[in-house]
């Protein structure tokens, strides 16, 4: 079998807390992507989803303490920290930041900003850098001539194209999207989704999208992770996930989704919260929400276990199941 | 001096990155929680305890002629004396009493007259709020001090001119806080409750809007006090004050008419501009604290010289 | 053309204020203060002569025609004759008002150095000792009186500096030979250096706290973390997303700290004995010379209004979003 494009394994992250506490955020996470692949990073917010994706590029706060190994080729590119990682940014790994974030600086064009990395990367400079500013724009539905205006004038569907654009500007291999269409409306939420679809395919990306947003999963990913209190609860391909989950929380999730070509929030509202996560966790942390819980859930962890073909899980229902994960 | 500090003296009060709630909180609390708060608050309260004391500590008139003219610390006189023989000690005192006076005295008057047009620009609008702020914006252009300076001219010389000329020039920033602040409560959902069951604007004036808005006024008002204390030494030195009266300005500007500085007495020199400096200083940390608590800003860095860490990975990572 | 809706605008309110400060000169120096002609240190002066003096000043009509004629005067340039010399104010006043812009732009531009090095150091290393140490330098300058701070200067660095504490020139500079061009130079400098230096001081602490404030501000932004996405240094990113956003508020500070800087370099143009506009002031004060404290103020309160539009353009172009 082929190193997969990106392998993530045993992820933690630590935050220090103002207070004098800690944080952990993400707490040992693991998953690949192939080249090519699109895969989904699933959960409520607050589940470290966000802050996974973040350490791949290693965007972390000086605060933040982390653990574990992100492999781009095999490669830990998280060994040294800042130091090994920020090679990888833009140029082999790129990322779209949410609809409602200001990507753009203000006061400079916004092609100025799209030929900023290509110039930075040595990938082309002056006017050639301005004619594949221009390319790029074109390709994600913005006429050339608008390279020349400033952020603000964009609304906010075409500013969020502008920012694929960009982040396609030094032909990246992988291609992270945190909430790329909350507060966009609906109908060009379809359309920012289509495009990275046809984009991915175009450019053979390998596309990590983070949501909250279920519907988008299931149009845009082949495969997905359901995070819950910083951890993976399952992670299977779309259909798997949604025909035969094997996690309470995933079953929930997506069984909430009757119709999955509305839009907008469609987390099902389970009742209960998320556990702290500046306090250690005992059992299982879905336990105080789940409708199936029984005797090991308060105490017992849940370690994830392969239940299917490229399918793991971490509940104590698949108990039975003998191998600890490895995928 | 200038009004446009606010954007910045937060900086002196951020001890902690992300704070903590967003509540507002009363004076009180913030006054006894930060430090910056805690500090200023100090240094103010020494020197109008001073002030206030001052009756008592300083027997006689201490201008009186003590001694040779510039005559160096010693132990009875720990800060000399001045060009006219007298104990700097007893001066100092006598002079806080009538900075903080003029200071606190000038800053109501404008934080009154600031007040009142913030708050009825801010609370009729319309019209009223179109003239009240054309009218600020022309007052905002003119230059503060040498208008201060021309009044004091033309009018000064007394201390009563002089409180008031000082007040007249300060309250446009106040009025355009104040105004903010009352536009959006006059907006908040009990209000308007109050005026569909019927109270009168007098009523929601008094008793909604007015309320929540103290709090900021007051922080306003501490502020202002350091501008109107700033503001006397300007015209004083310039020898507009009250001739009959010992300021902190008015032994600034004595050192220098005296020639202090031909006489090497530095002790008649430093003290008076080091009290002015303090107050200032001590108001306008107290104020500003007060003001950011009331307007809190959530502040969040993405860049930083030092990076996050990295820590080995333990075979199994235990009791979580 | 982008915006001619805002600068015109703008033009219009100078314009507008331009007629309040007038005014008010006038309403101040004319009808508050009571008759200049009486006030004047005119012992020996019979009722005769006064009457002469009153008709002449045009005192003797109503205040609406000496309004007006005030605006005619002014219109062509006449800001009256100083009671002290018998000179036009406006000659009186020009050498001085050259003198004060020197010190004052050197000053500011001090200030201004100082203060974006500080603020962005401060930001930059925030939470720490130099942080901390900027910040509270610059409230304790910020809270000095300047001509206190002044005297402090005079005192301590003067001596230690070797550098002359009055007046702008050498008088004996010229005597022995002729002066070259740079002696001239350097002497005024020398003269300079202080009331700047002291007047660069307690600005900057206010510049450095809005540098700061806007630093921290610009790097919290979303673009911030998308240029280090990007992969551009610390360095690179203050440089070409955070400095260009943080210094526009520098502008309008400017602008708005115009009445401090005046009113400082009148206090510490006295302390220093530096012939110009301030000194001017303060003697025609201790002379009751109205006519050129009315016409100094006035020209002051024009290059404040000047210097408001200035910036209030300069911010227009420094910054895209702001509409016409």
């Amino acid at each position: 079998m082929t190193t997969p494009l990106l392998e993530v394994e045993d992820l933690n992250v630590w935050f220090e807390l103002p207070s004098g506490g800690e944080l952990h955020a993400v707490r040992g996470i693991s998953f690949e992507l192939e080249a090519g692949e699109r895969f989904g990073l699933v959960g409520e917010s607050g589940c470290g989803k966000t802050t996974a994706m973040l350490s791949i590029m290693g965007l972390l706060p000086p605060n933040a303490t982390v653990a574990g190994e992100v492999r781009l080729d095999g490669e830990n590119i998280l060994a040294r920290g800042e130091e090994t990682v920020s090679p990888h940014r833009w140029n082999d790994i790129a990322m779209v930041f949410q609809g409602a974030m200001n990507a753009f600086n203000p006061v400079k064009t916004v092609g100025s900003q799209i030929e900023e990395p290509m110039e930075l990367h040595g990938i082309a400079e002056g006017r050639i850098a301005r004619r594949q500013a221009e390319e790029l724009l074109e390709r994600v539905g913005i006429p050339k001539d608008r390279a020349d205006r400033f952020p603000h004038e964009f609304s906010g569907g075409m500013r969020q194209r502008a920012a694929i654009a960009m982040a396609l500007a030094c032909e990246p291999r992988i291609l992270l999207a945190d909430e790329p269409t909350t507060a966009l409306d609906v109908m060009v939420q379809a359309q920012i989704l289509e495009l990275l679809v046809s984009l991915a395919a175009d450019f053979n990306l390998a596309l990590l999208l983070v949501t909250h947003d279920l519907p988008i999963v299931a149009q845009v990913c082949d495969r997905a992770a359901v995070m819950y209190a910083g951890e993976v609860a399952e992670s299977a391909s779309i259909d798997a996930l949604f025909h035969t989950p094997k996690h309470p929380y995933t079953r929930l999730l997506f069984a909430a989704t009757p119709d999955l070509r509305a839009g907008g929030e469609r987390v099902a509202s389970i009742p209960g919260a998320p556990p702290r996560l500046d306090k250690p966790i005992v059992g299982c942390p879905f336990q105080p929400r789940c409708d199936r819980a029984f005797a090991p859930c308060p105490t017992e962890t849940p370690l994830l276990k392969t239940v299917g073909e490229r399918h793991v899980a971490a509940c104590h229902l698949n108990d039975h199941v003998r191998e600890p994960a490895t995928a | 001096m200038s009004a446009s500090i606010q954007g910045g003296a937060a900086a002196a009060t951020e001890g902690v990155d992300v704070s903590a709630s967003r509540r507002p909180r009363s004076i009180r609390q913030i006054a006894l929680r930060e430090p910056t708060a805690i500090a200023g608050l100090a240094i103010i309260a020494f020197f109008v305890l001073v002030a206030l004391l001052e009756p008592i500590l300083v027997t006689g008139d201490p201008k009186a002629k003590v001694g040779p003219i510039f005559e160096p610390p010693s132990a009875t006189y720990p800060l000399g004396l001045d060009g006219g023989g007298a104990n700097m000690v007893d001066l100092l005192m006598a002079g806080a009493r009538v900075s903080l006076l003029v200071g606190f005295c000038a800053a109501l008057v404008s934080a009154f007259i600031g007040g009142t047009v913030g708050l009825l620009a801010g609370f009729y609008g319309g019209k009223v709020d179109v003239t009240l702020m054309r009218m600020t914006d022309y007052v905002i252009v003119i230059p503060d001090i040498p208008l201060m300076i021309v009044a004091a001219a033309l009018f000064g010389r007394s201390l009563t001119n002089i409180i008031i000329i000082i007040g007249i020039i300060y309250w446009t920033t106040t009025a355009r806080l104040i105004r903010a602040q009352v536009l959006s409560v006059r907006e908040r959902v009990y209000v308007k409750r109050a005026r569909a069951l019927g109270a009168g604007n007098g009523r929601l004036i008094f008793k909604h809007i007015l309320p929540q808005v103290a709090p900021l006024l007051v922080a306003n008002t501490v502020l202002l006090v350091a501008y109107a204390i700033f503001a006397e030494t300007f015209i004083t030195f310039l020898g507009l004050g009250d001739p009959s009266v010992i300021s902190w300005g008015r032994l600034i500007e004595n050192a220098f008419n005296d020639d202090a500085i031909l006489n090497d007495a530095w002790w008649a020199i430093i003290p008076p501009g080091l009290c002015v400096t303090l107050v200032v200083l001590g108001a306008t940390l107290f104020g500003q604290s007060l003001e950011d608590a009331l307007n809190p800003r959530l502040r969040v860095g993405h860049l930083s010289v030092r990076r996050f860490k990295v820590r080995p990975l333990r075979g199994k990572l235990d009791a979580e | 053309m982008r915006g001619f809706d805002y600068v015109s605008k703008r033009v219009l309110f100078a314009v507008l204020t331009v007629f309040v400060a007038i005014t008010l000169n006038f309403v101040l120096f004319r009808t508050l203060s009571g008759d200049a002609v009486s006030a004047l240190r005119c012992r020996q002066c019979t009722q005769a002569f006064k009457e002469y003096q009153r008709q002449q000043l045009g005192l003797d009509q109503s205040k609406w025609e000496q309004y007006k004629l005030y605006l005619r005067d002014l219109a062509h340039g006449d800001m009256g004759k100083s009671l002290r010399s018998e000179q036009p104010v406006t000659h009186e006043l020009w050498p001085p008002i050259k003198n004060t812009m020197a010190m004052v732009a050197l000053g500011t531009a001090f200030s201004i150095v100082f203060g974006i090095l500080v603020g962005v150091v401060c930001a930059w290393r925030r939470g720490t000792w130099a942080d901390k140490g900027g910040l509270w330098s610059g409230l304790a300058f910020y809270s000095m009186p300047p001509q206190w701070l002044g005297l402090l200067m005079v005192l301590f660095v003067a001596g230690w500096l070797g550098l002359p504490t009055a007046g702008i020139k050498d008088p004996t500079l010229g005597i022995l030979g002729d002066a070259s061009w740079w002696d001239v130079f350097v002497d005024r400098m020398r003269h300079m250096i202080l009331p700047a230096l002291t007047l660069g001081l307690v600005l900057y602490g206010e510049y450095a706290l809005v540098v700061r404030s806007a630093m921290l501000e610009t790097l919290g932004e979303d673009y911030v973390l998308t240029a280090r996405a990007k992969g551009l240094s610390n360095w690179r990113t203050v440089r070409t997303h955070g400095l260009r956003n943080a210094l526009l508020p520098i502008v309008t500070l400017v602008a708005l700290s115009l009445g401090f800087i005046i009113g400082g370099s009148i206090t510490i143009e006295y302390v220093f004995s530096y012939p110009g506009i301030g000194l001017e002031v303060v003697e025609a004060i201790d002379q009751r010379d109205y006519p050129i404290l009315q016409g100094a103020f006035l020209l002051l309160t024009l290059s404040v209004i000047g210097a408001n539009l200035l910036a209030d353009l300069l911010y227009f172009k420094l910054d895209p979003r702001v509409s016409g």
